[in-house]
């Protein structure tokens, strides 16, 4: 009971904007369809759910990119809003392409898909019921993550933060399974090591991937 | 919100900064593991300087050019020695063989 009311306290800005609320882990949702027949979330959208994504990050300079993993736990916040907690990883290549330029700064010249990452992420996932067509719920997602970076050619290792928006499509194909696809922006910061020292991240993700409801 | 955008749009240009000299042409160096092929070093390239081995000015990027030196090495090409400043002290705008006969060229170096 204490770790719902301190999850529902940490996102209550973001929850605070629904119009309807029900205390966390009622099926809302359901209950909205059935009294009102203008639902706030799909039907199928439990109170908790996970999912597995796959998919690309495209980076650059010292953001990561390549292949993207990641789970998600999401969590009953409101009729609108669930909570999503996720581990994140991305899988890039790419050599060393860390150099000191003439004022002997070290700079960081990756390609969009180079790097490795892993990190947790916190959110919000909001559905737009007013965008839902059937089966179909578009949904908006703004969180914060952080995670340990590595340039292995370049033997340089990074702590990052940043700021994810996004946006996303999720299908019902199944009572307990949908399928969701996500667009990310990330902005943020990150410290690396071996001189290359406060570093701007910008990039994008594109996922798909399976939600199952708990 | 408009001190967000500000930050956003800041971070986002830092984001795309580029440098003029790179790993493989003209990155300080102490040996070939800073650069993506060699490190000239010494008195002629004061700093060290990365650069990649060529037989013609081809095998250089659009602003170097091959010179006739440690076995054919690309070099930025330059009219004056402003155009050098970017590399900093030491290196000025200097007349050189170019690599297989090809004439001379201006490139920026030391010594």
């Amino acid at each position: 009971m204490s770790r719902r009311l301190a999850i529902v306290l940490l996102f209550a800005p973001a929850a605070a904007a629904a119009d309807d609320t029900a205390a966390p882990g009622q099926d809302s949702a359901t209950t909205a369809t059935a009294e009102t027949g203008n639902p706030s979330a799909p039907a199928d959208m439990n109170d908790q759910a996970i999912s597995a994504t796959l998919g690309v990050a495209f980076g650059g300079r010292t953001t990561p990119g390549g292949l993207a993993v990641a789970g998600h736990y999401f969590y009953q916040l409101s009729d609108h809003d669930w909570f999503d907690g996720s581990a994140q990883f991305v899988f890039g290549s790419g050599g060393a392409e860390c150099f000191r330029d003439r004022m002997n700064d070290t700079i960081c010249d990756h390609g969009l898909a180079d790097g490795y990452a892993g990190g947790v992420g916190a959110g919000v996932r909001r559905f737009l019921p007013a965008l839902a067509s059937g089966d179909f719920w578009p949904f908006a997602r703004a969180g914060l993550a952080a995670a340990v970076v590595r340039f292995p050619d370049d033997e340089t290792t990074g702590i990052t933060l940043d700021a994810q928006l996004g946006a996303g499509m999720r299908v019902a194909v199944s009572e307990a399974i949908a399928i969701t696809a996500q667009f990310d922006f990330v902005l943020g910061l990150g410290r690396f090591s071996n001189g290359v020292g406060g570093e701007p991240q910008l990039g994008v993700m594109v996922t798909a991937g399976a939600e199952f409801r708990l | 919100m408009r001190l967000a955008i500000l930050a956003t749009l800041a971070l986002g240009l830092a984001a795309c900064q580029s440098s003029d000299v790179s790993r493989e042409l003209g990155a300080r160096c102490d040996n070939s593991n800073d650069c993506d092929v060699r490190c000239l070093s010494g008195a002629d390239w004061p700093g060290g300087f990365c650069t990649i081995a060529c037989e013609t000015d081809v095998d250089c990027q659009a602003d170097a050019s091959c010179l006739e030196e440690e076995g054919g090495v690309c070099a930025f090409t330059c009219v004056s020695d402003a155009g050098c400043q970017f590399l900093g002290q030491g290196y000025t705008c200097k007349e050189r063989d170019a690599r297989g006969g090809a004439g001379k060229r201006m490139v920026c170096r030391g010594g």
